[in-house]
């Protein structure tokens, strides 16, 4: 019986990762800079196994929140040292606000190894559509400030650069660490 | 608590809008001197520090709503604080995310004991 429940749950992550792989999230390049200002694209991250988040910097609470989740997520994978090393990866959903100063300000507060990138508006865009992530500005008030109402979720990309899974608010860090070691 | 009232945004307090001369909040105190509609333009996003000062101040105005009712006149002290180390747009989202829960709560509560509410959800 215990073999049974073993091969079953066996053939119901392969039809998650089937279903995950046809998703085919993120193709295609993209062209950004980093929080140091220095371009980077795509490309730049094969070999590495990548966690992604799409947020802004004048987000009241989830961006932090999941952002500091992230960063543990990364402190817990790092603690094995047979594991490559995570790198963590911050998208602005806002690059009106979000030039390179505003997230390097912003990614300094969280695991030393995450970048921030932006880019223009069309960049970002093509990034965001690539990854179909939600993204929307509400109306400026008297100070011209806003809030971008997005999707909340945090990808996996593996070192060939293709999505391997994503984990949204719910999925507390050391879920997303064991997920995480589970394929590498 | 949507009403704003002039000469309460001290400088000393408010971080996100100093008065103008009629007392009312104006942009942030970063961008003002590149000129009034760039200041709106830019104002810098919170710190960490700010941050967590904001949900402080947020949670214990949330925490004095909970021991009194939703609209407490003894709570003001502490919805000015909490408005004053909050970003305009945190204010309202926060109020949002505050009537949301209540909203929940009492459908969770209530739903099950009247049966006309189950009916129409």
């Amino acid at each position: 019986w215990l073999y049974l429940r073993a091969r079953k749950e066996r053939e119901r992550r392969e039809k998650r990762q089937r279903e995950l792989r046809a998703l085919a999230l993120g193709q295609g390049n993209f062209q950004l800079v980093d929080h140091r200002g220095q371009p980077r694209c795509k490309a730049d991250f094969r070999g590495q196994w990548v966690l992604l988040y799409f947020g802004f910097t004048h987000c009241p609470d989830v961006c932090p929140d999941e952002l500091e989740k992230l960063s543990r997520v990364v402190e817990l994978l790092d603690r094995d040292a047979a594991l490559p090393r995570v790198q963590p990866l911050f998208i602005t959903v806002d690059p009106e606000r979000d030039d390179v100063a505003a997230v390097g300000r912003y990614v300094r507060d969280f695991h030393p190894r995450l970048l921030g990138l932006t880019g223009s508006p069309e960049q970002v865009r093509a990034v965001s559509s690539a990854y179909r992530v939600y993204a929307s500005a509400g109306p400026k008030d008297e100070d011209g400030d806003y809030i971008v109402d997005h999707t909340i979720i945090i990808y996996l990309l593996g070192p060939d650069g293709l999505f391997l899974d994503y984990y949204n608010r719910s999925k507390t860090a050391d879920k997303i660490a064991e997920s995480v070691r589970k394929r590498s | 608590w949507g009403l704003r009232q002039p000469g309460l945004c001290a400088c000393a307090l408010c971080r996100f809008r100093a008065p103008d001369l009629r007392g009312r909040c104006g942009p942030g105190r970063e961008a003002e001197s590149r000129g009034p509609r760039i200041a709106a333009a830019i104002m810098s996003a919170p710190t960490m520090e700010e941050r967590k000062a904001c949900w402080a101040a947020r949670d214990e105005f949330w925490r004095c709503l909970d021991g009194h009712t939703e609209d407490a006149p003894q709570c003001e002290k502490l919805r000015r604080s909490f408005e004053s180390l909050c970003p305009q747009q945190w204010v309202k989202y926060f109020d949002k995310r505050r009537d949301f829960l209540k909203y929940k709560e009492k459908l969770e509560s209530e739903g099950f004991q009247s049966p006309e509410t189950t009916r129409k959800s």
